[in-house]
């Protein structure tokens, strides 16, 4: 540990403390991310071990770097990329109304990281913009791993308490435990619309119930027509029968056409109808994006 | 329902510290006369034949979770008897842990005797080999010959009685008298003796233990009548030695068989399995790079290696995974919560946390849904691959190809005809289903017996008894 240098703490991750540090020889600035390690617990915790192994593997320019792993007799201290800020603060720091090329750029840069993630069979089940980090320089990374984990092929049964709430799909807050990538692009849908708004979250529901109505009070209450097989799910219950009530122009009205199309299509509550992260890439909602964007590769 | 480690710990600790003692100061020979009345007083019915089928496949129907409700219901009564007997052995059954707790009761009584009993097979079958390695250096040739007379007599009542031993154990530990494990694991130890010392005594009798190859000079014979050369014994003793060197092949294979016991018993996802035994490998491989020498590994640990490697993937992979006491359960004691905490970074750090490799496993799904392949097919080719996770010797390919090379030999064995043009692209596999195929015509070894007998039961459609085809018939 005599290596870094702590500066500040930055906040509590999913199973442990981030700090702002400094390598001493570089001065490279980092965050560090504390696990204490108990001689009474389960040893490494599974979230750590899941963030380490899968951030090892995930090298890319919008998912956030893992410089290294220092072990301890009872500790483990990840060492990460620091990143300014996350999109949470970034709104919070915002005066007035977003740039909507910003939120274009970042919305690719979401979809591509998540793309990476997803042709690794990785999956990320925490998206929302705390654990989105932002750079000065425009850059926005995935961060956060806790709750991600390797999926197979075909998925299994995964555990059905994931994702924050706000940003949970219909089909896990019916208590699905089959799901797939499309869960990603459920909380990819969200915050697009979130940050279309300048940061209003599109649904604040105070519990399960309430999340699932107010999301079909916007986009219409599913069926087994619209949703084969939405009634079988674990913890299905039959709610108000709501029409599609408001238009996405109402919802997001600062969005382009294209733009409002693109969300349409990652807020679609059958998961099997979800455009998938790659295709998204290619939505003529980016046509014109800034080149300078998109041809950033890592 | 939750173990705790108060209720867990203990039990074990205790008998463990019991059989090796008692086992320390025992002679072979005493032991050998001790185990045999034992057994004979014991005509404990063999437990596979004795429980009812269904009882059987109660078991094994784990690995399958998504359909067990429907059955648990259908064979309820007949297992109630079972339940009862069950019972009545383990007194201590509350106190055992229970790996998931949302189960009907026969279940849970059922998952955790077996796993009780299990379990002590499997530590006993390590404990016995490490002993063979490292306690009995002095004696190699008396030891020798005891097991060749042994051979002779005992032989025929051993294989009948594989499988007694789990029971003579479980009818042992309800005993209140003061040693029940003693005789278990000297049992497993000769069982192991005898194993390896079949094949080599029967070479004894019709000709010199050893010939040098043509083209080497064969010291031994040259020196063959210099009484003090000890010729005759000379190249088995350097074996011997050789083996002592460090892990050997046949522990491996052991220990390979012991986790795969513990993947059933704790219903682990396979995936979970082939993982943790790629950890051991990585481990066993990596780790005189990159530990010091304390740091490295002893005979005596290797169960822990593989305990603390199926902890690592459980927690990578299962749902819910294992709490970290059932892991010390299944050791029956033998190693410390420190020393498996230990043993996990020292995995993690030789691996560096590199848990994403590519497992045979999954590679297999997916040829056979691309060839749509029948399950009972798959199955068989999952055999090939369990089978063969055993072999050190077929670990150097990769693992795409192991899976591809498996489901070949599983359609060369159902008589499916040749490779289809799908899987055409890996005609390079050839040689490997080939090495595969001689695993599965090596002569069954008792002690590593579990992955044949899982695959015998109907759950896995008893595609271990799919009659074995010739090389021959592979490559034309």
């Amino acid at each position: 540990m005599q290596k870094y240098e702590k500066l500040e703490k930055i906040g509590e991750g999913t199973y442990g403390t981030v700090f702002k540090a400094k390598n001493k020889e570089t001065h490279e600035i980092v965050a560090l991310k504390r696990v204490r390690l108990d001689d009474d617990d389960e040893g490494v915790p599974s979230s750590a071990l899941r963030e380490i192994c899968l951030l090892k593997e995930l090298k890319h320019k919008n998912i956030v770097r893992l410089y290294d792993v220092l072990h301890s007799e009872k500790k483990l201290t990840l060492v990460f990329e620091h990143c300014d800020q996350d999109l949470k603060k970034y709104f919070d720091s915002l005066n007035g109304e977003i740039d909507l090329d910003v939120v274009k750029s970042f919305m690719y840069q979401l979809l591509r990281g998540l793309a990476f993630c997803h042709s690794h069979n990785v999956l990320h089940r925490d998206l929302k913009p705390q654990n989105l980090l932002i750079n000065k320089n425009g850059e926005l990374k995935l961060a956060d791993f806790g709750l991600a984990r390797a999926f197979g092929i075909p998925v299994k049964c995964y555990s059905a308490e994931v994702v924050t709430l706000w940003y949970r799909p219909p089909d896990v807050l019916f208590g699905a435990k089959l799901y797939t990538t499309s869960i990603d692009m459920w909380s990819a849908g969200c915050i697009f619309a979130e940050l279309a708004n300048s940061g209003r979250p599109l649904f604040p529901g105070s519990d399960v119930d309430d999340q699932l109505k107010r999301i079909f009070k916007m986009l219409g209450t599913p069926n087994e027509e619209s949703w084969p097989g939405v009634t079988q799910l674990p913890d299905y219950k039959p709610l108000p029968i709501y029409q599609p009530s408001l238009g996405l122009a109402q919802v997001v009205p600062r969005l382009s056409q294209r733009g409002r199309d693109l969300l349409s299509k990652l807020l679609a509550c059958n998961p099997a109808l979800r455009m998938p992260a790659d295709e998204t890439m290619a939505h003529a909602y980016f046509h014109d994006l800034n080149p300078s964007v998109k041809n950033d590769r890592c | 329902m939750a173990p705790t480690r108060l209720a867990s710990k203990p039990i074990g600790v205790n008998e463990n510290l019991n059989g090796l003692l008692g086992h320390g100061i025992t002679t072979r020979s005493k032991q050998l006369a001790s185990l045999k009345s034992h057994k004979d007083n014991l005509k404990m019915p063999n437990k596979r034949k004795a429980d009812s089928p269904l009882k059987d496949v109660m078991a094994k129907r784990a690995a399958f979770g998504d359909i067990t409700n429907a059955f648990n219901k259908s064979s309820a009564p007949q297992d109630k008897d079972k339940v009862m007997v069950l019972k009545k052995v383990t007194v201590e059954t509350k106190m055992l842990p229970t790996v998931k707790s949302i189960k009907p009761q026969t279940v849970v009584n059922g998952k955790t005797t077996k796993t009780k009993t299990l379990q002590r097979v499997a530590t006993n079958a390590i404990e016995s080999v490490q002993k063979h390695f490292a306690k009995d250096p002095p004696k190699p040739v008396a030891t020798r010959a005891q097991n060749g007379i042994l051979k002779n007599g005992d032989r025929k009542d051993k294989l009948k009685d594989q499988n007694q031993s789990q029971h003579s154990f479980k009818s042992a530990r309800s005993d209140v008298s003061g040693e029940p494990s003693l005789y278990t694991i000297s049992e497993k130890l000769d069982k192991v003796n005898l194993d390896e010392s079949a094949n080599r005594s029967l070479d004894d009798e019709k000709e010199p233990p050893h010939k040098a190859p043509p083209g080497i000079t064969d010291f031994d014979l040259e020196n063959w009548n210099d009484p003090f050369q000890v010729s005759h014994y000379a190249m088995d003793i350097f074996n011997y030695l050789k083996g002592r060197e460090g892990i050997t092949q046949w522990m491996r294979a052991l220990l390979v068989d012991w986790m795969v016991e513990v993947q059933e018993s704790f219903e682990l996802n396979h995936e979970t399995l082939y993982l943790a035994v790629k950890l051991v490998d990585l481990f066993l491989a990596r780790s005189t790079r990159k530990l010091t020498i304390e740091q490295q590994l002893t005979k005596e640990e290797l169960q822990l290696l593989g305990a603390a490697a199926l902890f690592i993937a459980s927690k990578f992979d299962e749902r819910i995974p294992p709490l970290i006491d059932d892991f010390l359960y299944i050791c029956d004691g033998a190693y410390t919560l420190s020393q498996l905490l230990k043993m996990e970074m020292n995995i993690l750090r030789v691996v560096d946390f590199d848990l994403g490799v590519p497992l045979s496993y999954r590679f297999l799904r997916r040829y056979a849904r691309c060839a749509r392949v029948s399950m009972p097919t798959l199955t068989l080719a999952r055999f090939v691959l369990e089978q063969c996770l055993l072999e050190y010797e077929l670990l150097h390919y990769s693992d795409s190809k192991m899976a591809a090379a498996a489901l070949l030999l599983a359609l060369r064995m159902k008589s499916l005809g040749t490779w289809t043009p799908t899987l055409q692209y890996y005609t390079d596999i050839l040689p490997i289903a080939i090495a595969q195929n001689a695993i599965l015509h090596k002569k069954p070894k008792s002690a590593i017996s579990t992955v044949r007998n899982k695959y015998s039961h109907t759950i896995f459609f008893e595609v271990a008894k799919v009659p074995l085809v010739e090389n021959m018939a592979l490559s034309s």
